[in-house]
């Protein structure tokens, strides 16, 4: 967690002491960056047999409970975010 | 940019599928551990730099301060109580079923940590509803965007710091870099802690 956030806070002064702001569109570098990020993500998913297995037996289960999970979570922000007029 | 995301995903899967039950031609290790960390890191180093770059969102970031802490603890509460009420409908233990849900998506850490406390069967369960968090989040997160750009933090949960991060800033824009992460960071940072408190109460 800490390298993440090092790169992260590394690449915002960057980018906030960059001279020449017009010229860089970097959403083709990122593009070809998410899709090995993604695919390495998939490799980890279907390589982890527990993980197949357990979807296997308690798919139905877990789809419930995610589905509200998220909708209550939603709902909450939304609320909230009205609450404290974030933009 | 979704169907090149999908694409990825699948022929991920099917690949360390493959390479894990016939032969071990690379080693796990190498593809999610220093692939991932690499293309993680780069990553985050970049879409900082898209935002340094964008002044607007910097100061939108300002504007909104402190107050974009409130965003992750509403999604750990919304997440609970869905796990309570999964629970009661599908009538398994609803501690079971709340530890499950407070995983945030990072079903690497609930899964096991759900299955130690609750037994095996339960972390069966944290893994795959965590999992599914994550796989929810990118697959509808052409269509999430269109309701509310808070609406994908929402669903990433715990993963808005990492693996989901990328797609949600991707569609929601720079500005949401911060927001995203910082939700990710604080579910992360708390997950461990509802999860053990939540099986004390058990």
């Amino acid at each position: 967690m800490l390298y993440l956030t090092v790169s992260l806070v590394a690449g915002i002064l960057f980018g906030f002491f960059w001279k020449d702001k017009r010229h860089l569109d970097l959403s083709k570098v990122t593009s070809v960056i998410i899709v090995v990020l993604i695919f390495s993500m998939g490799f980890t998913i279907g390589s982890n047999n527990d993980l197949l297995a357990s979807m296997h037996k308690i798919g139905i289960n877990a789809v419930v409970i995610v589905s509200l999970s998220i909708f209550f979570s939603v709902v909450f922000v939304k609320a909230v975010r009205k609450m404290v007029k974030l933009e | 940019m979704i169907k090149f995301i999908l694409t990825a995903l699948i022929f991920g899967t099917v690949a360390g599928y493959l390479n894990n039950n016939f032969g071990n031609l690379i080693a796990n290790g190498w593809v999610s551990g220093y692939l991932f960390d690499f293309s993680l890191i780069l990553l985050l180093f970049f879409m900082g730099f898209a935002f340094g770059l964008d002044r607007e969102a910097v100061v939108k970031l300002r504007r909104a301060g402190l107050r974009i802490l409130i965003i992750p603890f509403s999604i750990a509460l919304g997440s609970i109580l869905g796990g309570l009420i999964g629970g009661l409908i599908l009538r398994i233990d609803v501690f079971a079923s709340m530890a499950a849900s407070a995983g945030y998506g990072w079903y690497t850490l609930a899964g096991p940590l759900v299955g130690q406390l609750f037994g095996v069967e339960f972390g069966a369960l944290g893994f795959a509803v965590n999992f599914l968090r994550e796989l929810l989040t990118i697959v509808t997160i052409s269509l999430t965007t269109k309701i509310d750009k808070y609406v994908p933090i929402a669903f990433g949960g715990a993963t808005s710091m990492d693996t989901t991060l990328p797609v949600i800033v991707r569609y929601c824009g720079s500005e949401s870099l911060i927001t995203a992460f910082s939700s990710g960071f604080t579910l992360s940072l708390i997950a461990p802690f509802t999860i053990t408190a939540i099986a004390t109460l058990a």
